[in-house]
């Protein structure tokens, strides 16, 4: 193609003897041949063209063509794939376009913000230590409380009962007591009731 | 050597500030009226280091292979990114320490050889200690010998038996012995 090309206008390589294609001076025609030729409208005859220039296709191996072509690249969320039909499993995706490495913190104030931060959870964690465990120590002793009021309790109720029986063998001994002051019947009684007593007596 | 990132110089923080109180500040800052130079926490393999900052700059001229140790030993990171605190770090923590244990002379021996601190042991201790918190072990003449946890807060270590236990330990001056060969040595 381009070598055709060139020769058809071959005005710029072997044409000294057209004048009117090249430069400005051969714009200007000469009387003779502008009347013999069709004329065309002036204002395309002035104006003013760059040289042309050849355009050659690059061959296959030019660094050009054989640098691949951008393709649109679709991220995942374009391409509304299930979540778990994707080629990173879910949680694994890393940000992209953030900075590859570590970041460090060398400088004061870093170290400081993170040092504060650690100490103001420790002091939390501390209080709320404190408090539960100012809690539990409450409910322990109210517990503690609770059950010595109860032994209390039961210990006054055992004593109501042992008084009450004692007071019922007092009042036992007192009738009884009464009773001898009472006739003699009943004197004999009472007797015959003591002569009934066990005893036990070695011979 | 490296610098700490932020999320281990977080995990570091957090397990110094087990056993120290505010005044942990002062390692990174030192107060305005010493005049102190700066010291820096340093990462070489797992280990984290805390030395001047001069000694910091200089250590950068030794290849990381070749560089044993500098500074003061603080403990080391373990694969799951938790940090143990070793013993060297006790000088560190104890001038900053939050709360404290007194033991007796005849308890120091038993701790010395990495035994816990039994309440017949322990001759006094801080007031309101909750239980689980970092405590640093003195001797009676004011001595740090080791660091540990409570295993009881302090109210309920008053109402303890003597022989149970009131401080787990963690680590004792008595590991520069006994771990001698591995202390130092990655």
């Amino acid at each position: 193609m381009a070598p055709t090309r060139g020769s058809s206008k071959g005005a710029s390589s072997g044409g000294a003897s057209k004048g009117p294609s090249k430069g400005p001076k051969g714009s200007k025609p000469s009387g003779m041949s502008s009347s013999s030729r069709v004329s065309k409208p002036s204002s395309k005859k002035n104006v003013k063209r760059p040289p042309p220039q050849e355009v050659k296709s690059k061959a296959r191996t030019a660094p050009e063509n054989l640098a691949r072509k951008k393709k649109r690249v679709y991220t995942e969320a374009e391409l509304d794939l299930p979540k778990l039909n994707q080629i990173t499993p879910v949680g694994v995706v890393k940000p992209k376009g953030k900075k590859k490495g570590k970041v460090f913190v060398d400088d004061q104030e870093g170290m400081m913000t993170i040092l504060a931060m650690v100490n103001a959870e420790k002091e939390g964690q501390i209080e709320s230590k404190m408090m539960k465990a100012r809690q539990l120590e409450e409910i322990r002793e109210a517990k503690k409380a609770e059950a010595e009021a109860r032994m209390k309790e039961k210990k006054f109720k055992l004593d109501a009962v042992k008084d009450s029986i004692r007071n019922k063998k007092k009042n036992k001994g007192g009738n009884d007591r009464a009773a001898e002051s009472s006739p003699a019947s009943s004197k004999s009684g009472s007797k015959s009731a003591k002569g009934k007593r066990k005893s036990v007596s070695f011979a | 050597m490296r610098e700490l990132t932020e999320e281990e110089a977080k995990v570091l923080f957090s397990k110094l500030a087990n056993y120290t109180g505010r005044s942990l500040n002062n390692l990174i800052a030192p107060p305005e009226g010493e005049q102190t130079e700066r010291h820096v926490f340093r990462l070489q393999g797992s280990r984290v280091y805390y030395l001047p900052l001069r000694l910091a700059n200089y250590a950068t001229s030794i290849p990381r292979a070749n560089l044993l140790s500098a500074g003061t030993i603080i403990g080391k990171f373990t694969k799951t990114m938790k940090f143990r605190l070793h013993i060297t770090a006790l000088s560190v923590i104890a001038p900053h320490s939050r709360y404290k244990v007194w033991i007796k002379a005849n308890g120091e021996m038993p701790f010395l050889y990495g035994g816990n601190v039994l309440k017949a042991h322990a001759a006094r201790w801080s007031e309101d200690c909750p239980e689980h918190s970092g405590v640093v072990v003195y001797s009676m003449n004011d001595e740090p010998l080791g660091f540990g946890v409570t295993a009881r807060s302090t109210a309920e270590a008053k109402k303890l038996e003597p022989t149970g236990i009131v401080v787990f330990r963690q680590a004792d001056a008595g590991e520069y012995l006994r771990e001698e060969d591995s202390l130092f040595t990655a």
